[in-house]
């Protein structure tokens, strides 16, 4: 009895969720699916200062449409084109003292499933360099630790970026690593190939394109 | 050179040690030793209500153990930290808690909490007795998972005994014993010269995970007889080490060589005079006075020099009276003042002593209603002038149920004092940020100065919050069955808890307009620890006896506990992805493993032949928190498990020479980023003499 039971009980649940996605989809039009991006490099490490003894880079930020889901090149820096900026651990966002658009930013502390609208008394910062950045840097301070015992930067797990991008529109981004591959460097990793493979960001991030605070 | 003619100068005057006391029982059944440190008094330990340990002279000398850390490693329920040298973890609290004392005086300069253990050489040592569970309310701040109780006695039989120690990394002890025995004076001095070479993972590279030492220890005891019911007591112990230090810090991948030198020094005086007004009332005097001095003198390859003092000075009178009011009924009554002080590099001024007093006073009463049984209740209370007050109580008890069994029961609660860091720190680090730490005495006025500067850019709630501090408290519960089913067996069953709270947390207050972080202390967390332990000897022939300790270890932050089961802590799938974190994956506080366990097998006869084989085993534990969600959690880094084994084997000899040789680490288990102070697979030899003629004491 029960075995014949479940069979159907399941295609009851399937059909009630097929219709419910139905009704959803033409409230909000468009499905909003979350995009992965990996390995993007953002001013990786080119080598070691023969004199200083510090890793130097070329200096150049990488950046990043949200919107249409790619890098933008450096020559659009003064544009609209790009919603985020990644060079090291800094990511700018496209407004105040970093750009012309509208863009902005804060920080959530939660899951990234669980922001499904944005809270209407959210504030929004935005970049005031040098003094501050709409996503805060340093070790703790924003979306990552900097282990001194270790050398390896790891992203703070429930940390989800709530970004305004340079149109005004909504998107969240988690960033998932900060290592070449996706993968974090072991601990005895050599000190040469922690850095050389930094700075490689993977992440997924939710775009959504009508202008609304819900995804 | 230097080594070279002291080796020469020692080796020549026929070298050696051991007492030669042929103990019946190899099995050390501790029944009937007579223990100081459970009561203040001297009581045999079968009728001492708390959990003890003793560590005679004879298992100290057949391991082959030549500083206080050899030794404690072994000994279930401790476990040795690494990191600002070597600390001791009783029943998984950090080497903070455990108070160290040398014939009942404490030990001073500890660096971030830790006494190093390796400052202690045990050439001369009686016994050292342990007393596990809170004991603040006899000993005061510090005894607050237990007691270290290192006892040397000035009245030893043995007019002279020398040994001469060589081993893996050219590391050379020499100790010499001499003793005299006039009518009624008695005297015993020890010295002790250790090197080591130290060691390196890296043999082709100058930085030593152990580094290059020199130590060199005296200890003099005077003890004379005034008449039948007076004594005094005078014991003059003196210790330097001298450190070569070649360091290499890693700063955002570049190599910083530094070298340097670091010198400690550390001598302790301490008298007492002893009378006994009849056979139911005595009294004592003590005072002690010890200072503790640590200087590092590094110079980076940029050469910028870099110094880093420490001078720590603790002064103390006490006075004690043990009453005997009737057969079943006994108090001890007594009182102190303590008065200590502190310079440090890191804190404002290096050249200013910060200061402390304490006073104190403490009552224990023991009351035997019956031959079964044996309560004990006692208090104390520590009254001082930097931060607040501290009422100490304990309750104990002992019942016998019959000849095999017997049940012990201990609630106390101990303390520990904010220390002087905690008060007076003032340190920025330019190297890593230029973030600065503040201790709580003056961290508001100087943020305050900061701020009317205007250096400071922000300021938390906590900042706010700070005060005085208080002391951290902890309350332990031990209950223990022991079961003795004859001469030959010993077994024993012990549960433990420990409830903390106040603990005293670095938390940051406030930032700089820069960004750089600035740090204070509060009295914020709240921790546990708990588990059991589990002990059996036994003698399974007339040479060979077995032993074995097993612990069981939880720990936990509370805050963090509910933290988790709130849903705020965050950890990743294997995907990378964020989720929250089950607190069935939360693995407690750092470095304490939840098994420990250990199995030994001794040898000895009657030609003073004697071998042992220890395997002592340690399970995983948490090193670092390698997810940043600031709790301790399966997705963190671990030092792995391992096992050490050691062997000793050697002949004690009643006339004249002696001899040892040992390996240690026979397995050569290695893991220098989390146990440097476990080096790889090492041999010794030890030679030894004493004169054969005693003094009739």
């Amino acid at each position: 009895m029960r075995q014949k039971l479940t069979p159907f009980l399941l295609l009851l649940t399937l059909s009630s969720i097929l219709i419910s996605c139905t009704k959803n989809e033409t409230a909000s039009v468009i499905p909003i699916t979350a995009i992965t991006v990996k390995n993007l490099a953002a001013d990786t490490v080119l080598g070691i200062n023969a004199i200083t003894g510090m890793p130097y880079s070329a200096g150049k930020y990488t950046f990043y449409s949200l919107e249409r889901n790619e890098v933008v090149l450096n020559t659009d820096s003064a544009s609209t084109k790009w919603d985020l900026a990644f060079a090291g651990t800094k990511i700018l966002t496209n407004g105040g003292t970093s750009g012309t658009g509208l863009g902005g930013a804060f920080i959530y502390t939660g899951l990234f499933d669980d922001i499904k609208t944005i809270a209407t008394d959210s504030v929004f910062k935005t970049d005031n360099a040098p003094a501050s950045y709409a996503i805060t840097y340093g070790s703790g301070k924003g979306w990552y630790v900097y282990d001194q015992l270790t050398s390896l930067i790891t992203p703070l797990a429930g940390r989800v970026l709530v970004i305004r991008t340079a149109s005004g529109k909504y998107a969240k981004l988690e960033i998932i690593n900060y290592y070449k591959g996706g993968v974090t460097l072991p601990v005895t990793a050599s000190d040469s190939e922690k850095l050389s493979k930094q700075r490689y960001f993977t992440f997924r991030y939710s775009f959504q394109p009508n202008g609304s605070k819900t995804f | 050179m230097k080594v070279r003619l002291l080796y020469f100068l020692f080796f020549t005057p026929i070298c050696l040690f051991s007492q030669v006391t042929f103990v019946k029982d190899t099995i050390q059944l501790q029944g009937d030793s007579v223990v100081v440190t459970a009561t203040r008094s001297e009581r045999k330990l079968s009728n001492v209500t708390v959990p003890m340990t003793i560590i005679n002279s004879r298992s100290i000398q057949q391991i082959g153990a030549l500083r206080l850390t050899d030794i404690l490693r072994e000994q279930p329920g401790l476990t040795m930290t690494s990191g600002f040298g070597a600390g001791v973890q009783l029943q998984g609290l950090n080497p903070d808690y455990t108070i160290i004392l040398i014939n009942g005086e404490p030990l001073v300069g500890r660096t971030a909490g830790v006494l190093d253990l390796n400052r202690i050489a045990l050439g001369n040592i009686k016994k050292i007795e342990i007393v596990k569970g809170p004991s603040s309310s006899l000993y005061g701040s510090e005894a607050m998972a237990g007691v270290i109780n290192i006892i040397t006695d000035a009245t030893t039989k043995i007019p002279l005994q020398s040994s001469l120690r060589y081993g893996t990394y050219h590391t050379v002890d020499v100790g010499l014993n001499n003793s005299l025995a006039v009518k009624s004076i008695f005297y015993q001095g020890y010295y002790n010269y250790y090197s080591t070479d130290g060691y390196s993972i890296r043999p082709s590279t100058a930085s030593r995970v152990t580094t290059p030492i020199q130590r060199l220890a005296s200890n003099q005891q005077f003890k004379y007889n005034v008449s039948n019911n007076t004594n005094v007591l005078v014991g003059l112990r003196f210790t330097h080490e001298q450190i070569k230090n070649e360091i290499s810090v890693s700063n955002g991948g570049t190599i910083i060589q530094s070298n340097g030198e670091e010198k400690n020094t550390d001598y302790n005086l301490s008298s007492s005079v002893n009378h006994r007004f009849s056979n139911s009332l005595k009294t004592s005097f003590r005072s002690y006075i010890t200072q503790y001095n640590a200087v590092q003198n590094l110079l980076t390859i940029s050469g910028l020099p870099y110094t880093d003092l420490l001078d720590h000075l603790f002064n103390r009178l006490e006075n004690q009276t043990d009453w005997v009011v009737n057969k079943n009924l006994t108090t001890i009554v007594g009182g102190g003042a303590v008065m200590e002080g502190v310079k440090s590099s890191r804190y404002d001024s290096e050249k200013i002593r910060k200061t402390n007093t304490n006073q104190y006073v403490f009552n224990q009463w023991e009351w035997t209603p019956n031959s079964q049984l044996i309560l004990i209740g006692g208090i104390r209370f520590d009254h001082n002038q930097t931060y607040a007050s501290a009422w100490s109580p304990k309750a104990s008890m002992l019942y016998k149920l019959n000849k095999q069994n017997s049940i012990r029961l201990s609630i106390g609660q101990g303390f520990k004092a904010p220390d002087f860091r905690q008060l007076y720190l003032d340190f920025t680090n330019a190297a890593a940020g230029s973030y600065s730490v503040f201790g709580t005495a003056q961290a508001q006025k100087v943020i305050g100065q900061l701020n009317t500067l205007g250096q400071i850019g922000t300021l938390y709630n906590n900042f706010y919050q700070l005060k005085a501090l208080q002391p951290e408290y902890a309350t332990g519960t031990h209950v223990t069955w022991e079961f003795v089913p004859n001469t030959k067996s010993f077994f024993s069953f012990q549960l433990f808890r420990n409830d903390i709270r106040n603990l005293i947390e670095v938390q940051q207050v406030g930032a700089y307009i820069t960004g750089a972080q600035i740090f204070s202390y509060l009295n914020i967390g709240r921790a546990f620890t708990t588990g059991f332990e589990f002990e059996a000897k036994h003698q399974i022939s007339k040479h060979f006896s077995i032993s074995t300790a097993y612990q069981y270890l939880e720990t936990g932050d509370k805050d963090q506990i509910a933290q988790i089961k709130s849903g705020t802590v965050y950890t990743r799938d294997v995907n990378g992805l964020s989720r929250k974190l089950n607190i069935s994956e939360y693995v407690g506080l750092p470095n304490n493993s939840k098994h420990k366990a250990q199995l030994k097998f001794n040898y000895s006869n009657q030609n003073g032949w004697f071998g042992n084989i220890r395997a002592l085993y340690r399970s995983k534990w948490a090193v670092n928190n390698t997810n940043g969600n600031e709790v301790y959690d399966a997705g963190d880094s671990f030092a792995k498990e391992y096992i050490a084994l050691h062997l000793a084997v050697g002949k004690e000899y009643v006339k004249g020479f002696g001899f040892q040789f040992g390996c240690d680490n026979m397995l050569n288990y290695i893991d220098a980023l989390n146990l440097p102070n476990l080096s790889g697979r090492t041999f010794f030899t030890t030679l030894k003499y004493q004169l054969p003629q005693k003094h009739k004491l």
